[in-house]
């Protein structure tokens, strides 16, 4: 390893609770006419943003504080390699499905580090570059140090497409499962800053599409397991001889399909004792009978019966929701009501997001797709069955419009419910040349704002540049990367370099930030589930790996507490087991909480 | 479709240059198609008007099937939730609501893969209805309407509560495969 990371701290010095930068070592500066404690990584970055970051003396002085503001910093934090995906016209929907990013804490550090997938670059049937992905780390400063090649995450030259992170071989320490286009890789975590794909060894074999990613403990056997989805059944001489041959509105001929192609098979592995992946999709119920053009996966457990389920979002098949019945999976979502819209319409699923929206202590779903229709959001009822409320929730028309990717519930302004974000961009790039038909290939990001009961209002406009610059936009993540206890975000974008929004919303309320750990350490505890109670309302939120659009959010559970400065009560509840309670928690820091204690 | 335009079109050209052989061959000239050019192609128009009925009779066995399954579980949740045996019920009312469901979807996700097969290769058994929107793409019997029925009632059905909400929720598949098995 070039770059002097050096190992980690031990695990025994790690302190259970640890106060952030922004309340105890907060500098005051004004943002947006509005006081904000920030840190010095922020400062840093505010001094280098002169387009977003207006001084205080510059600020109009009636100016409101802007309750949402993103600005994109990724350029001056570093994060400048370009995605690439395929051809310029996406002759083919390879070149146009993009790739995810995620946030992780490789070094075990407490700075976030962001991992995005990279693709190819193509002219014609040429390739003219294989892209590398890149692994940034989060330096003290707030920027970003490109360490792929150090570490050893630049891929084996397939094309890229999806990632999830997990302490999948449970030594504390999170790897990388990476998919691409005709195989896997895994990357196992050293601890020293470097990674070795183990992919092929351990049986992690998928010569397919290989789209979305989840690790879960499918059988309870306490560890991780895995879920692979995919989408079209065909061959890279097929992707790379493509042309553009689908009359898209009688005005352009766009990229192929999905309808009139195969889809491919999803896999189930199951991880044994050995260490070693085995092909379980058969044997656990798993097997992917219609062939659904598989994308996004995510796991939960939406019937609350203390395993982990699974949602696979299919583009233009109806979606797969497994129930989990002690390792045995049933498909449910037609019943259960996750797999069609409310008029009974399969959709063009994209991306999810998992979380309480409405706030009565169940998950509910949020599926992005295709413009032109809205994405939906299906709200969880008693019972693990879904009502599709995306026109009562408010979401139907303003999401009706762009062809939408990676998705998140998140606190974005900390007063205690889940606002949404979606991120755009259409597949056609001949959209630009047909502006009456109401599409455009690069689209802005929106963000909804949640008014505690579930309902959503749409407040893109007024959440910064970072919403207004439009984007072919693919990938989403969420965390707080710069340490000041607000969620900001990560997107990925088709032949650009990714997007670093960050959060400089004025909304003053507290938050809490929850890290489930092993009882060693490390981790995170995929499949522990956080409940916290404050100022009589309780949040919960799932560990989860593997989410939004092929990507992976912070695994550490954010919560924002409003005017609330205290949580009364913080319980974990373990995968397999157990609980943890922590009661009377100060608000504004990182509590770490490990199993067992 | 491109590929059946492409065996079509074979087709058509390896017809049309046995029978302009066939013509140039013979005098004096004959304008009218060889019979037996006619004749092959009308046994094909029996086979493919055959085969299309054919798909017809299968979703219907297919519902017919699901719909018989469905009303003896619907049948035994009852007596479950009338005994109030919730524990019992539980898995009937959820092999239930899968049935009811499945007779939306015109069967399981195994037909669905041969549904989608078909519409890969072009068939669509109802396009005029499809165009109409009356019909989901690929959809032989099940109308969009009475999707939409038999998934409500699917999911009505899961959450019955005791045996009065089990009837209320049942009557409308009743009376919605009672109109498309009429067909």
């Amino acid at each position: 390893m070039c770059c002097g990371t050096g190992p980690a701290r031990p695990h025994e010095a790690r302190a259970r609770t640890r106060p952030r930068a922004a309340e105890p070592a907060g500098l005051t500066v004004r943002v947006g006419g509005a006081a904000a404690r920030l840190g010095p990584a922020l400062l840093l970055l505010s001094a280098c943003d002169g387009r977003d970051a207006a001084p205080a003396a510059a600020s109009p002085p009636a100016a409101p504080p802007a309750r949402f503001r993103f600005v994109d910093v990724a350029p001056e934090a570093g994060l400048v390699r370009t995605t690439w995906a395929g051809r310029p016209d996406k002759d083919h929907l390879l070149d146009s499905a993009g790739t995810g990013v995620a946030f992780l804490d490789f070094d075990r550090d407490d700075r976030l580090d962001v991992f995005v997938v990279n693709g190819w670059r193509v002219e014609g049937s040429e390739v003219l570059e294989r892209g590398r992905h890149a692994l940034y780390r989060g330096r003290a400063d707030g920027t970003f140090e490109d360490v792929t090649e150090s570490a050893g995450v630049g891929g084996g030259g397939d094309w890229g497409c999806g990632v999830a992170v997990a302490d999948a071989d449970g030594d504390g320490w999170p790897d990388v499962l990476v998919t691409s286009f005709g195989s896997l890789a895994l990357y196992r975590n050293r601890g020293d800053g470097t990674f070795e794909d183990v992919a092929e060894q351990s049986g992690l074999v998928a010569p397919t599409w290989n789209t979305g990613a989840a690790f879960l403990d499918a059988d309870g056997d306490g560890d991780l397991d895995l879920y692979v989805a995919a989408y079209i059944d065909c061959t890279m001489d097929q992707v790379l001889a493509a042309r553009p041959s689908l009359d898209w509105k009688g005005v352009e001929k766009v990229a192929f399909g999905p309808f009139g192609l195969k889809g491919a098979a999803d896999r189930f592995f199951r991880r044994e004792a050995d260490g070693r992946y085995a092909d379980a999709t058969e044997e656990a119920g798993l097997r992917d009978k219609a062939l659904g053009f598989g994308f996004a996966v995510r796991a939960l457990d939406f019937d609350d019966d203390g395993d982990a389920d699974l949602f696979v979002a299919n583009d233009s098949d109806p979606n797969y929701l497994y129930r989990n019945d002690g390792g045995m999976f049933t498909e449910v979502g037609t019943w259960a009501g996750a797999a069609l819209d409310g008029n009974g319409a399969a959709q063009a699923c994209m991306g999810v997001a998992a979380g309480d929206a409405d706030g009565d202590g169940l998950t509910d779903l949020f599926v992005t797709n295709f413009a032109d229709d809205a994405s939906t959001l299906y709200r969880a009822r008693p019972g693990g069955v879904f009502d599709d409320v995306t026109a009562h929730a408010g979401l139907r028309d303003p999401s009706y419009g762009p062809l939408s990717w990676g998705t998140a519930f998140a606190d974005l302004d900390l007063d205690g419910d889940l606002d949404l974000v979606e991120v755009n961009g259409h597949i056609y790039p001949q959209a630009d040349r047909h502006p009456e038909l109401g599409q455009s290939y690069r689209q802005p990001a929106q963000l909804f704002e949640n008014d505690g009961g579930g309902r959503f209002a749409d407040v893109s406009a007024q959440a910064g540049p970072g919403f207004a610059t439009a984007r072919a936009g693919r990938g989403l993540a969420t965390g707080d990367v710069d340490g000041d206890g607000d969620v900001d975000l990560a997107l990925s974008q088709l032949d650009g370099p990714p997007v670093l929004l960050r959060n400089e919303g004025a909304a003053p309320g507290a938050w809490l930030t929850v890290a489930c750990e092993e009882a060693e350490g490390g981790g995170p505890v995929i499949g522990a589930r956080v409940t916290l109670t404050a100022g009589g309302r309780t949040q919960s939120r799932d560990v989860a790996s593997g989410d939004s659009y092929l990507g992976s959010h912070d695994a550490r559970a954010h919560f924002g507490l409003g005017a609330v400065e205290r949580a009364d009560e913080v319980r974990v509840h373990w995968p397999g087991g157990g609980e943890s309670v922590r009661r009377d928690v100060p608000a504004r820091q990182v509590l770490v909480i490990r199993r067992g204690s | 479709m491109q590929v059946s335009r492409s065996v079509m079109l074979l087709g058509l050209t390896a017809a049309g240059a046995v029978a302009l052989a066939f013509t140039v061959l013979r005098a004096p000239a004959e304008t009218a198609t060889p019979a037996q050019l006619v004749a092959s192609y009308d046994s094909l128009a029996n086979a493919i008007l055959a085969v299309k009925a054919t798909e017809d009779h299968i979703v219907r066995a297919i519902l017919a099937s699901g719909y018989a399954e469905a009303q003896a579980t619907v049948e035994r949740a009852k007596a479950a939730l009338d005994a109030g045996d919730a524990a019992k019920a539980r898995p009937e009312l959820e092999t239930l609501a899968a049935l009811v469901a499945q007779l939306g979807t015109e069967g399981d996700n195994a037909v669905a893969g041969i549904r989608k097969r078909l519409l890969e290769g072009g068939h669509h058994h109802n396009a005029e209805g499809e165009q109409q929107g009356v019909f989901d793409e690929g959809y032989v019997v099940v109308t969009k309407a009475a999707k939409k029925t038999l998934l409500d009632a699917s999911k009505a059905i899961a959450g019955a509560k005791d045996s009065k909400a089990l009837s209320a929720a049942w009557a409308p598949v009743e009376s919605t495969m009672s109109g498309l098995m009429k067909g």
